[in-house]
Protein backbone atom coordinates (compact mmCIF):
# COMPACT_ATOMS: atom_id res chain seq x y z
CA UNK A 1 0.00 0.00 0.00
CA UNK A 2 0.91 3.67 -0.31
CA UNK A 3 0.20 5.65 2.44
CA UNK A 4 0.07 8.95 3.88
CA UNK A 5 0.82 9.70 7.45
CA UNK A 6 -0.23 13.26 9.35
CA UNK A 7 0.87 12.88 12.74
CA UNK A 8 1.69 15.45 15.93
CA UNK A 9 4.98 16.30 16.00
CA UNK A 10 4.77 15.10 19.80
CA UNK A 11 5.32 11.90 18.21
CA UNK A 12 8.22 12.38 15.88
CA UNK A 13 10.78 9.70 16.73
CA UNK A 14 7.67 7.18 17.49
CA UNK A 15 6.48 7.48 14.19
CA UNK A 16 9.67 7.48 11.97
CA UNK A 17 10.56 3.96 13.35
CA UNK A 18 7.32 2.99 12.72
CA UNK A 19 7.74 4.61 9.14
CA UNK A 20 10.96 2.84 8.86
CA UNK A 21 9.74 -0.83 10.09
CA UNK A 22 6.60 -0.59 7.77
CA UNK A 23 6.36 -3.15 4.38
CA UNK A 24 4.41 -0.13 2.86
CA UNK A 25 5.39 3.07 1.33
CA UNK A 26 4.76 5.95 3.88
CA UNK A 27 4.64 9.67 3.11
CA UNK A 28 4.79 11.78 6.82
CA UNK A 29 3.65 14.86 7.35
CA UNK A 30 4.52 16.40 10.58
CA UNK A 31 1.94 19.28 12.33
CA UNK A 32 3.31 21.48 15.30
CA UNK A 33 2.44 20.12 18.82
CA UNK A 34 0.87 24.04 19.22
CA UNK A 35 -2.44 23.26 17.62
CA UNK A 36 -2.76 20.75 20.23
CA UNK A 37 -3.10 23.79 22.37
CA UNK A 38 -5.58 25.67 20.19
CA UNK A 39 -8.15 22.44 20.90
CA UNK A 40 -11.35 21.69 19.62
CA UNK A 41 -12.82 22.94 16.52
CA UNK A 42 -9.80 25.36 15.47
CA UNK A 43 -7.22 22.67 15.91
CA UNK A 44 -9.75 20.07 13.78
CA UNK A 45 -9.56 22.87 11.22
CA UNK A 46 -5.75 22.87 11.25
CA UNK A 47 -5.55 18.82 10.21
CA UNK A 48 -8.61 19.11 7.97
CA UNK A 49 -6.76 21.56 6.14
CA UNK A 50 -4.10 19.12 5.51
CA UNK A 51 -6.33 16.29 4.99
CA UNK A 52 -7.75 18.11 2.52
CA UNK A 53 -4.30 19.23 0.78
CA UNK A 54 -3.88 15.41 0.29
CA UNK A 55 -3.49 14.82 -3.61
CA UNK A 56 -6.79 12.22 -4.95
CA UNK A 57 -6.48 9.30 -6.00
CA UNK A 58 -2.52 8.73 -4.95
CA UNK A 59 -2.81 7.20 -1.40
CA UNK A 60 -4.76 3.34 -0.12
CA UNK A 61 -5.50 5.70 3.09
CA UNK A 62 -4.55 8.76 5.07
CA UNK A 63 -3.12 7.32 8.69
CA UNK A 64 -3.66 10.42 11.25
CA UNK A 65 -1.05 10.54 14.43
CA UNK A 66 -3.32 11.49 17.02
CA UNK A 67 -5.88 10.34 19.68
CA UNK A 68 -8.94 12.06 20.03
CA UNK A 69 -6.81 14.81 21.66
CA UNK A 70 -9.41 16.81 23.81
CA UNK A 71 -11.91 16.66 21.11
CA UNK A 72 -9.19 18.25 18.24
CA UNK A 73 -10.52 15.15 16.04
CA UNK A 74 -14.20 15.75 16.37
CA UNK A 75 -16.03 16.51 13.14
CA UNK A 76 -12.83 15.93 11.02
CA UNK A 77 -13.81 14.77 7.60
CA UNK A 78 -12.48 12.12 4.78
CA UNK A 79 -12.90 14.00 1.33
CA UNK A 80 -11.32 11.12 -1.02
CA UNK A 81 -8.91 9.35 0.34
CA UNK A 82 -9.89 6.76 3.57
CA UNK A 83 -8.62 8.06 6.92
CA UNK A 84 -7.65 5.50 9.78
CA UNK A 85 -6.71 6.17 13.08
CA UNK A 86 -6.36 4.75 16.61
CA UNK A 87 -9.25 4.75 18.74
CA UNK A 88 -6.96 6.87 21.41
CA UNK A 89 -8.03 9.45 23.77
CA UNK A 90 -4.21 11.00 23.32
CA UNK A 91 -0.70 10.61 22.50
CA UNK A 92 0.35 8.97 25.98
CA UNK A 93 -2.19 6.31 25.63
CA UNK A 94 -0.47 5.53 22.24
CA UNK A 95 3.14 5.64 24.16
CA UNK A 96 1.75 3.43 26.36
CA UNK A 97 0.56 1.07 23.94
CA UNK A 98 -3.32 0.37 24.91
CA UNK A 99 -6.19 2.02 26.27
CA UNK A 100 -6.16 -1.06 28.76
CA UNK A 101 -3.19 0.31 29.76
CA UNK A 102 -3.89 3.92 29.80
CA UNK A 103 -7.24 3.68 32.13
CA UNK A 104 -5.11 1.49 34.55
CA UNK A 105 -2.31 4.13 35.39
CA UNK A 106 -4.82 7.11 35.03
CA UNK A 107 -6.54 5.42 37.61
CA UNK A 108 -3.98 4.14 39.87
CA UNK A 109 -1.89 7.22 39.50
CA UNK A 110 -3.84 10.18 39.59
CA UNK A 111 -1.75 13.50 39.63
CA UNK A 112 0.66 12.30 37.24
CA UNK A 113 2.34 14.44 34.46
CA UNK A 114 3.46 12.33 31.63
CA UNK A 115 6.75 13.15 29.21
CA UNK A 116 8.44 11.66 26.81
CA UNK A 117 10.95 12.41 24.01
CA UNK A 118 8.60 14.43 21.74
CA UNK A 119 7.16 16.34 25.00
CA UNK A 120 10.33 17.17 25.80
CA UNK A 121 12.10 18.43 22.62
CA UNK A 122 9.06 19.72 20.34
CA UNK A 123 6.91 22.34 20.29
CA UNK A 124 8.99 25.17 22.96
CA UNK A 125 8.54 27.91 20.61
CA UNK A 126 4.86 27.66 20.19
CA UNK A 127 4.07 27.41 24.22
CA UNK A 128 4.64 30.86 24.15
CA UNK A 129 0.91 31.56 22.25
CA UNK A 130 -1.07 29.66 25.06
CA UNK A 131 1.02 31.19 28.14
CA UNK A 132 0.16 34.76 27.09
CA UNK A 133 -4.05 33.81 27.02
CA UNK A 134 -3.72 31.57 30.15
CA UNK A 135 -0.38 32.89 32.07
CA UNK A 136 0.13 29.34 32.51
CA UNK A 137 3.88 28.79 32.77
CA UNK A 138 5.10 32.75 33.05
CA UNK A 139 7.40 33.42 35.69
CA UNK A 140 7.02 35.20 38.92
CA UNK A 141 9.15 37.86 37.48
CA UNK A 142 7.03 37.98 34.37
CA UNK A 143 4.15 38.51 35.83
CA UNK A 144 5.24 40.70 38.58
CA UNK A 145 6.83 42.95 35.52
CA UNK A 146 3.21 43.00 33.71
CA UNK A 147 0.51 43.15 36.23
CA UNK A 148 2.77 44.74 39.44
CA UNK A 149 3.63 43.44 42.37
CA UNK A 150 0.48 42.52 44.14
CA UNK A 151 -1.15 41.26 41.77
CA UNK A 152 1.98 39.65 40.00
CA UNK A 153 2.10 37.50 43.22
CA UNK A 154 -1.52 36.46 43.35
CA UNK A 155 -1.40 35.42 39.69
CA UNK A 156 1.70 33.36 40.11
CA UNK A 157 0.04 31.42 43.42
CA UNK A 158 -3.34 30.91 41.27
CA UNK A 159 -1.55 30.18 37.72
CA UNK A 160 0.55 27.40 40.18
CA UNK A 161 -1.79 25.54 42.16
CA UNK A 162 -2.49 22.52 39.98
CA UNK A 163 1.09 21.81 40.56
CA UNK A 164 -0.19 20.70 44.35
CA UNK A 165 -2.77 18.37 42.30
CA UNK A 166 0.23 16.95 40.40
CA UNK A 167 2.39 14.32 41.97
CA UNK A 168 4.46 12.26 40.20
CA UNK A 169 6.28 12.96 36.84
CA UNK A 170 6.58 10.19 34.51
CA UNK A 171 8.69 9.94 31.95
CA UNK A 172 7.62 7.23 29.26
CA UNK A 173 10.53 5.65 28.09
CA UNK A 174 10.53 4.02 23.89
CA UNK A 175 13.91 3.01 23.83
CA UNK A 176 14.47 4.83 20.82
CA UNK A 177 16.18 7.74 23.22
CA UNK A 178 19.80 8.53 21.50
CA UNK A 179 20.95 9.40 25.12
CA UNK A 180 20.02 9.92 28.28
CA UNK A 181 19.12 13.73 28.01
CA UNK A 182 15.36 13.60 27.81
CA UNK A 183 15.02 11.31 31.09
CA UNK A 184 17.88 13.64 32.60
CA UNK A 185 15.57 16.57 31.53
CA UNK A 186 12.11 14.75 33.05
CA UNK A 187 14.08 14.12 36.43
CA UNK A 188 15.22 17.83 36.28
CA UNK A 189 11.72 19.13 35.63
CA UNK A 190 10.19 16.82 38.49
CA UNK A 191 12.90 17.96 41.49
CA UNK A 192 12.01 21.90 40.56
CA UNK A 193 7.95 20.94 40.69
CA UNK A 194 8.50 19.14 43.76
CA UNK A 195 7.17 15.84 42.44
CA UNK A 196 8.46 12.71 42.17
CA UNK A 197 9.78 10.56 39.46
CA UNK A 198 9.10 7.56 37.51
CA UNK A 199 10.43 5.78 34.48
CA UNK A 200 7.73 3.88 32.62
CA UNK A 201 8.01 1.31 29.85
CA UNK A 202 6.22 2.70 26.72
CA UNK A 203 4.82 0.33 24.29
CA UNK A 204 5.46 0.98 20.53
CA UNK A 205 2.67 -1.39 19.63
CA UNK A 206 -0.33 0.32 18.76
CA UNK A 207 1.49 3.07 16.55
CA UNK A 208 3.43 0.39 14.83
CA UNK A 209 0.13 -1.30 14.04
CA UNK A 210 -1.32 2.06 12.39
CA UNK A 211 1.91 1.74 10.08
CA UNK A 212 1.33 -1.64 9.07
CA UNK A 213 -1.71 -1.59 8.00
CA UNK A 214 -3.07 -3.95 11.09
CA UNK A 215 -6.14 -2.36 11.90
CA UNK A 216 -8.23 -4.65 13.93
CA UNK A 217 -11.45 -2.92 14.55
CA UNK A 218 -10.98 -2.70 18.26
CA UNK A 219 -7.92 -0.28 18.00
CA UNK A 220 -8.63 1.60 15.11
CA UNK A 221 -11.25 3.29 13.25
CA UNK A 222 -11.14 3.79 9.12
CA UNK A 223 -13.74 6.59 7.97
CA UNK A 224 -14.88 6.11 4.31
CA UNK A 225 -15.30 8.79 2.14
CA UNK A 226 -18.28 11.16 3.25
CA UNK A 227 -17.96 10.58 6.92
CA UNK A 228 -16.66 12.21 9.81
CA UNK A 229 -14.55 11.28 13.11
CA UNK A 230 -17.00 11.57 16.00
CA UNK A 231 -16.80 11.46 19.76
CA UNK A 232 -18.64 8.90 21.31
CA UNK A 233 -18.15 9.28 25.18
CA UNK A 234 -17.98 5.77 25.57
CA UNK A 235 -15.21 2.96 25.50
CA UNK A 236 -15.09 2.90 22.11
CA UNK A 237 -13.66 6.73 22.38
CA UNK A 238 -14.86 7.22 18.19
CA UNK A 239 -17.15 6.06 15.85
CA UNK A 240 -17.81 7.38 11.82
CA UNK A 241 -20.40 9.26 11.29
CA UNK A 242 -22.39 10.21 7.74
CA UNK A 243 -20.70 14.07 6.85
CA UNK A 244 -24.71 14.58 5.82
CA UNK A 245 -25.96 13.87 9.40
CA UNK A 246 -27.48 17.16 10.94
CA UNK A 247 -24.96 16.89 14.38
CA UNK A 248 -21.95 18.58 14.43
CA UNK A 249 -20.75 19.88 17.72
CA UNK B 1 -22.19 58.90 40.21
CA UNK B 2 -18.51 59.36 39.65
CA UNK B 3 -18.05 56.77 42.66
CA UNK B 4 -19.82 54.44 40.70
CA UNK B 5 -17.87 54.90 37.93
CA UNK B 6 -14.77 54.48 39.99
CA UNK B 7 -15.77 51.16 41.18
CA UNK B 8 -16.27 50.23 38.07
CA UNK B 9 -13.31 50.91 36.63
CA UNK B 10 -11.25 49.64 39.46
CA UNK B 11 -12.81 46.03 38.93
CA UNK B 12 -12.23 46.23 35.09
CA UNK B 13 -8.63 47.11 36.23
CA UNK B 14 -8.32 44.51 38.86
CA UNK B 15 -7.33 46.98 40.88
CA UNK B 16 -8.42 45.27 44.36
CA UNK B 17 -6.97 47.69 46.53
CA UNK B 18 -8.92 50.47 44.99
CA UNK B 19 -12.48 48.29 44.60
CA UNK B 20 -11.60 47.79 48.54
CA UNK B 21 -11.38 51.24 49.32
CA UNK B 22 -13.85 52.92 47.25
CA UNK B 23 -16.72 50.37 48.46
CA UNK B 24 -15.56 51.63 52.08
CA UNK B 25 -16.17 55.23 51.04
CA UNK B 26 -19.08 54.35 49.45
CA UNK B 27 -20.81 52.38 52.19
CA UNK B 28 -19.57 55.81 55.02
CA UNK B 29 -21.56 57.80 52.48
CA UNK B 30 -24.98 55.85 52.71
CA UNK B 31 -24.82 54.20 49.35
CA UNK B 32 -26.93 51.57 49.44
CA UNK B 33 -25.09 48.22 49.03
CA UNK B 34 -27.62 46.36 46.33
CA UNK B 35 -27.11 49.83 44.08
CA UNK B 36 -23.25 49.23 44.23
CA UNK B 37 -23.93 45.83 43.02
CA UNK B 38 -26.29 46.77 40.41
CA UNK B 39 -24.77 49.64 39.34
CA UNK B 40 -21.28 49.06 39.42
CA UNK B 41 -19.78 45.59 40.03
CA UNK B 42 -22.52 43.65 37.55
CA UNK B 43 -21.91 46.06 35.06
CA UNK B 44 -18.05 45.73 34.98
CA UNK B 45 -18.35 41.86 35.19
CA UNK B 46 -20.23 41.95 32.13
CA UNK B 47 -17.92 44.57 30.62
CA UNK B 48 -14.89 41.68 31.64
CA UNK B 49 -16.69 38.92 30.05
CA UNK B 50 -17.27 41.11 27.01
CA UNK B 51 -13.41 41.89 26.67
CA UNK B 52 -12.17 38.01 27.44
CA UNK B 53 -14.96 37.03 23.93
CA UNK B 54 -13.34 39.77 22.22
CA UNK B 55 -10.07 38.72 23.41
CA UNK B 56 -8.84 41.91 24.87
CA UNK B 57 -8.91 40.43 28.25
CA UNK B 58 -7.36 36.77 29.28
CA UNK B 59 -7.50 34.79 32.18
CA UNK B 60 -5.06 36.95 33.94
CA UNK B 61 -6.91 39.64 33.76
CA UNK B 62 -10.26 37.98 34.54
CA UNK B 63 -8.86 36.27 37.26
CA UNK B 64 -7.49 39.93 38.75
CA UNK B 65 -10.89 41.39 37.99
CA UNK B 66 -12.55 38.59 39.46
CA UNK B 67 -10.12 39.13 43.18
CA UNK B 68 -11.09 42.80 43.01
CA UNK B 69 -15.13 42.39 42.82
CA UNK B 70 -14.32 39.51 45.65
CA UNK B 71 -12.34 42.20 47.89
CA UNK B 72 -15.54 44.65 47.14
CA UNK B 73 -17.93 41.97 48.09
CA UNK B 74 -16.84 41.10 51.19
CA UNK B 75 -17.59 44.31 52.51
CA UNK B 76 -20.91 44.18 50.58
CA UNK B 77 -22.03 40.55 51.19
CA UNK B 78 -22.93 40.68 55.69
CA UNK B 79 -24.70 43.81 54.58
CA UNK B 80 -26.77 42.46 52.47
CA UNK B 81 -27.08 38.54 54.35
CA UNK B 82 -28.09 40.94 56.83
CA UNK B 83 -31.04 43.11 54.82
CA UNK B 84 -32.38 39.42 54.00
CA UNK B 85 -31.38 40.28 50.55
CA UNK B 86 -31.23 37.03 48.27
CA UNK B 87 -28.37 36.04 46.07
CA UNK B 88 -28.79 35.36 42.38
CA UNK B 89 -28.41 31.97 42.91
CA UNK B 90 -27.40 29.32 44.79
CA UNK B 91 -24.82 27.45 42.71
CA UNK B 92 -22.95 24.19 43.70
CA UNK B 93 -19.24 23.85 41.49
CA UNK B 94 -17.10 21.21 40.99
CA UNK B 95 -14.26 19.24 38.87
CA UNK B 96 -15.92 15.59 37.74
CA UNK B 97 -14.66 12.56 39.35
CA UNK B 98 -11.14 11.72 37.97
CA UNK B 99 -10.57 15.43 36.92
CA UNK B 100 -7.94 17.42 39.01
CA UNK B 101 -7.66 20.43 36.69
CA UNK B 102 -9.26 22.86 38.62
CA UNK B 103 -8.37 26.32 37.32
CA UNK B 104 -11.66 26.57 34.59
CA UNK B 105 -13.80 25.68 37.24
CA UNK B 106 -11.99 27.97 39.59
CA UNK B 107 -12.34 31.05 37.40
CA UNK B 108 -16.24 30.14 36.49
CA UNK B 109 -16.85 30.24 40.46
CA UNK B 110 -15.16 33.65 40.46
CA UNK B 111 -17.06 34.80 37.69
CA UNK B 112 -20.38 33.22 39.11
CA UNK B 113 -19.60 35.28 42.59
CA UNK B 114 -18.99 38.58 40.80
CA UNK B 115 -22.52 37.78 39.28
CA UNK B 116 -23.70 37.82 42.36
CA UNK B 117 -24.52 34.14 42.96
CA UNK B 118 -23.77 32.04 46.18
CA UNK B 119 -21.37 29.22 45.39
CA UNK B 120 -20.86 26.14 47.01
CA UNK B 121 -17.24 25.23 45.66
CA UNK B 122 -16.58 21.48 46.33
CA UNK B 123 -12.89 21.36 44.40
CA UNK B 124 -11.60 18.90 42.11
CA UNK B 125 -12.16 15.38 41.99
CA UNK B 126 -15.65 15.60 43.17
CA UNK B 127 -17.50 12.47 43.03
CA UNK B 128 -21.16 12.13 42.56
CA UNK B 129 -22.38 11.61 46.08
CA UNK B 130 -20.69 14.66 47.30
CA UNK B 131 -22.48 16.95 44.53
CA UNK B 132 -25.75 15.07 45.96
CA UNK B 133 -24.85 16.06 49.67
CA UNK B 134 -24.14 19.48 48.58
CA UNK B 135 -27.18 20.20 46.64
CA UNK B 136 -29.28 19.09 49.56
CA UNK B 137 -27.35 20.72 52.11
CA UNK B 138 -26.84 24.03 50.52
CA UNK B 139 -30.85 23.87 48.68
CA UNK B 140 -28.75 25.02 45.53
CA UNK B 141 -30.98 25.65 42.39
CA UNK B 142 -27.56 24.97 40.02
CA UNK B 143 -25.08 22.26 39.79
CA UNK B 144 -22.24 23.04 37.73
CA UNK B 145 -19.90 20.53 36.33
CA UNK B 146 -16.50 21.16 35.21
CA UNK B 147 -14.21 18.36 33.09
CA UNK B 148 -10.26 19.02 30.89
CA UNK B 149 -10.05 16.14 29.43
CA UNK B 150 -12.40 13.38 27.23
CA UNK B 151 -11.13 10.51 29.34
CA UNK B 152 -13.32 11.83 32.15
CA UNK B 153 -16.12 13.35 30.39
CA UNK B 154 -18.37 10.11 30.78
CA UNK B 155 -18.10 11.55 34.66
CA UNK B 156 -20.42 13.81 34.04
CA UNK B 157 -22.86 11.86 32.59
CA UNK B 158 -22.73 9.53 36.06
CA UNK B 159 -23.19 12.51 38.38
CA UNK B 160 -26.59 13.53 36.59
CA UNK B 161 -27.26 10.08 36.51
CA UNK B 162 -26.68 10.08 40.14
CA UNK B 163 -28.95 13.18 40.84
CA UNK B 164 -31.90 11.18 38.83
CA UNK B 165 -31.36 8.28 40.86
CA UNK B 166 -31.06 10.22 44.40
CA UNK B 167 -34.74 11.77 43.01
CA UNK B 168 -33.03 15.70 43.53
CA UNK B 169 -32.33 16.05 39.82
CA UNK B 170 -35.75 17.90 39.31
CA UNK B 171 -34.81 20.15 41.98
CA UNK B 172 -31.52 21.38 39.87
CA UNK B 173 -30.46 22.45 36.94
CA UNK B 174 -27.36 21.37 35.52
CA UNK B 175 -24.70 23.18 33.47
CA UNK B 176 -21.53 21.47 31.91
CA UNK B 177 -18.05 23.36 30.86
CA UNK B 178 -14.87 22.74 30.02
CA UNK B 179 -12.06 22.83 27.15
CA UNK B 180 -13.64 19.48 25.29
CA UNK B 181 -17.13 19.78 26.76
CA UNK B 182 -19.53 20.86 23.36
CA UNK B 183 -22.83 21.28 23.46
CA UNK B 184 -23.84 18.35 21.75
CA UNK B 185 -22.26 16.45 25.06
CA UNK B 186 -24.40 18.78 27.08
CA UNK B 187 -27.74 17.70 25.15
CA UNK B 188 -26.49 13.47 25.35
CA UNK B 189 -26.09 13.69 28.96
CA UNK B 190 -29.01 15.17 29.93
CA UNK B 191 -27.68 18.23 31.13
CA UNK B 192 -29.69 21.33 31.28
CA UNK B 193 -27.05 23.60 29.74
CA UNK B 194 -23.43 24.48 28.46
CA UNK B 195 -21.27 27.05 28.06
CA UNK B 196 -18.22 27.54 26.24
CA UNK B 197 -15.90 29.97 28.57
CA UNK B 198 -16.14 31.60 32.20
CA UNK B 199 -17.90 34.62 31.12
CA UNK B 200 -20.65 33.15 29.44
CA UNK B 201 -21.70 30.47 32.19
CA UNK B 202 -22.88 33.53 34.00
CA UNK B 203 -25.17 34.96 31.41
CA UNK B 204 -26.09 30.90 31.08
CA UNK B 205 -26.82 30.25 35.31
CA UNK B 206 -29.16 33.50 34.84
CA UNK B 207 -30.88 31.85 32.15
CA UNK B 208 -31.23 28.48 34.01
CA UNK B 209 -32.17 30.87 37.42
CA UNK B 210 -34.80 32.81 35.21
CA UNK B 211 -35.96 29.16 33.99
CA UNK B 212 -36.68 27.56 37.26
CA UNK B 213 -38.27 30.55 38.50
CA UNK B 214 -40.87 30.29 35.60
Amino acid sequence: MRLKLIGCEVLYRELCDAVARSPHQVDIEFLPKGIHDLGGEPMMKEIQARVDAVPPGTYDAILLGYGLCGMGLHGLAARHTPLVLPRAHDCIALLLGSRTRYEEHFQNYPGTYYRSTGWIERGKDIQQIAQNRTGLGLSLEALVAKYGEDNGHYLYEELTRYRNTYNRMAFIETGLEADNRFEEEARWQAAEQGWRFEKIQGDLGWLRQLVRGEWRENGFLMVQPGERIRATWKDDIIRAEDIRSRATV
Amino acid sequence: MPEFEKLHQAVLDGDQKAARSLTEAMLAEGVAPLDMITKAMVPAMDEVGRRFECEEYFVPELLLSARAMKASMELLRPLLTASGAQPAGRVVIGTVKGDLHDIGKNLVASMLEGGGFEVVDLGADVAPEKFIEAVKQSGAQIVALSALLTVTMPSMRTTIDALNQAGIRNQVKVMVGGAPVTSQFATEIGADGYSENASAAVQLARKLMAGSQA
